[in-house]
């Protein structure tokens, strides 16, 4: 990332190489249009180009950083997009609050998978939905509890199990 | 609200998922300063983090990274000036000639001139109206494309929701019908008289679920528990849920203790999402 900052283009290629797919799959899953989502990951990419400099080691992971980042620009989009507001959307603003402290260097790599993988089913299959259905949806818990027919304190308490459940898992299965 | 009720909030927290006072409590508290809460946020947004990297889909990184050389392009450009160069010249070569022309010109050459600027205002008008009606056709196809995904992601939110619905109840049958099936019943106690409920256990499937009916609705911050209640370790907690208008519910839970006997199931009623130990009045019990 400090080569980032610094203007290093190389750097910023590399960046795209480890996390551009992963940007624009988180993208699409909220989005559901991939042009847009690759726009969107293009956008987040271009962010950390010209503000890589207000990345902050201590509060986070590079990848826990973009990914805020992504969701939160998708979730914008999405909002816009249902507002049929402008074609383009602005570059956003804050860089986002949550950097790194990460040498994952092997974020990809097939053996983090597996751990994550691993990680995933230790969660009921119910309590993966509601996670993912509130991750990668614009979707507020009451809006959760509505659709799925379930009550409130049922879809935070399932939210709250399944992240702890993952929590412990990555932690268990290699991180 | 206090630190502890707060941190139990830290999940919804991390996915931007608080509301109202609770969200506000939630930035003031963290706001303050504490570092059990920024870390343990921290932690959950590094395992969503985690999740979302892991979401399978198609590589896009070449189309990704036109889009960004694209930029990087036109932004060196615009460093060095030479584009601003470029687009301004011109203009003011042809303004200036346009003087000088002016000044020279004859009436004869002047009303050549007006036939001239007649015609070339007809090609631009032309020219113009072919923009329009490309840009017009442009912000239809974006608007149909827009149309199109937000249908598209209707529906994906709508299966989504389907089979978070079905997958209760299908894991319950599958339970019950497993080979290996362990059905413990659950009997209504004091407070709940008309309640009932089932458990079904299947070792070979890892798996157990809860089906009851006829539970009175919890109390504001109140949720119903399900317990494991083995010979050495006491109870266990076995799931967390409320029950839906009708007093019902099926929900998953913790397989049973391993490797020892199981003396009883019981729900009691317990604090939002639930304790470590029971605390409150049982509702329904049940032995194997």
């Amino acid at each position: 990332m400090r080569a980032v900052a610094a203007g290093d283009r190389e750097a910023l290629r590399i960046l795209h190489q480890r996390y551009g797919n992963a940007l624009a799959v988180v993208a699409e899953r909220i989005l559901g249009e991939r042009a847009d989502a690759e726009e969107v990951a293009a956008d987040v990419l271009w962010q950390v180009w010209r503000q890589a400099g207000t990345y902050d080691r201590a509060r986070g992971s590079v990848g826990a950083w973009l990914m805020t980042v992504v969701r939160s620009r998708a979730i914008d989009r999405l909002r816009s997009r249902n507002a049929r507001a402008s074609a383009h959307e602005r570059a956003g603003d804050e860089a986002g609050a949550h950097g790194a402290a990460d040498p994952v260097a092997d974020l990809h790599s097939a053996e983090r998978r597996r751990a994550v993988a691993a990680a995933m089913a230790t969660l009921h299959e119910n309590e993966r939905a509601v996670l993912e259905l509130a991750y990668f949806s614009d979707l507020s818990q009451s809006i959760i509890a509505e659709r799925t027919g379930l009550p409130l304190g049922t879809v935070k308490s399932r939210i709250r199990s399944a992240l702890l459940k993952l929590r412990e898992g990555l932690q268990q299965f290699g991180r | 609200m206090d630190h502890d009720q707060l941190k139990d909030l830290l999940p919804l927290e991390a996915l931007g998922r608080l509301e109202g006072e609770e969200r506000a409590a939630m930035a003031a508290h963290l706001a303050a300063g504490c570092d059990e809460c920024e870390a343990e946020l921290r932690q959950f947004r590094e395992a969503l983090a985690a999740m979302a990297m892991n979401a399978a889909g198609e590589a896009s990184a070449d189309r990704i990274w036109s889009r960004l050389e694209s930029r990087l392009k036109f932004e060196q450009a615009a460093d060095s000036g030479s584009p601003a160069e470029a687009m301004r010249a011109p203009s003011s070569a042809r303004g200036a000639s346009a003087v000088r022309r002016w000044r020279f010109a004859t009436a004869v050459a002047a009303a050549a001139a007006v036939v001239l600027a007649v015609v070339a205002g007809r090609y631009a008008n032309n020219a113009e109206l072919t923009r329009r009606q490309s840009a017009d056709r442009i912000a239809a196809l974006i608007d149909q494309n827009r149309a199109l995904a937000v249908e598209n992601e209707n529906q994906r939110r709508e299966l989504a929701i389907a089979h978070l619905k079905l997958s209760a109840s299908g894991r319950l049958t599958q339970a019950m019908l497993a080979p290996d099936a362990r059905v413990i019943r659950l009997g209504p106690l004091a407070p709940a008289r008309g309640a009932a409920g089932i458990v079904a256990v299947s070792e070979a499937d890892r798996q157990a679920v809860l089906h009851v009916a006829g539970l009175p609705p919890p109390p504001p911050g109140k949720e119903y528990e399900l317990w494991w209640i083995g010979a050495k370790s006491g109870p266990l907690r076995a799931a967390v849920f409320a029950p839906g208008a009708n007093g019902s519910a099926t929900v998953a839970s913790t397989m049973p203790p391993v490797g020892e006997r199981l003396l009883a199931s019981a729900i009691t009623l317990e604090p939002a999402g639930g304790v470590d130990k029971p605390t409150g009045a049982a509702y329904l019990k049940g032995v194997p």
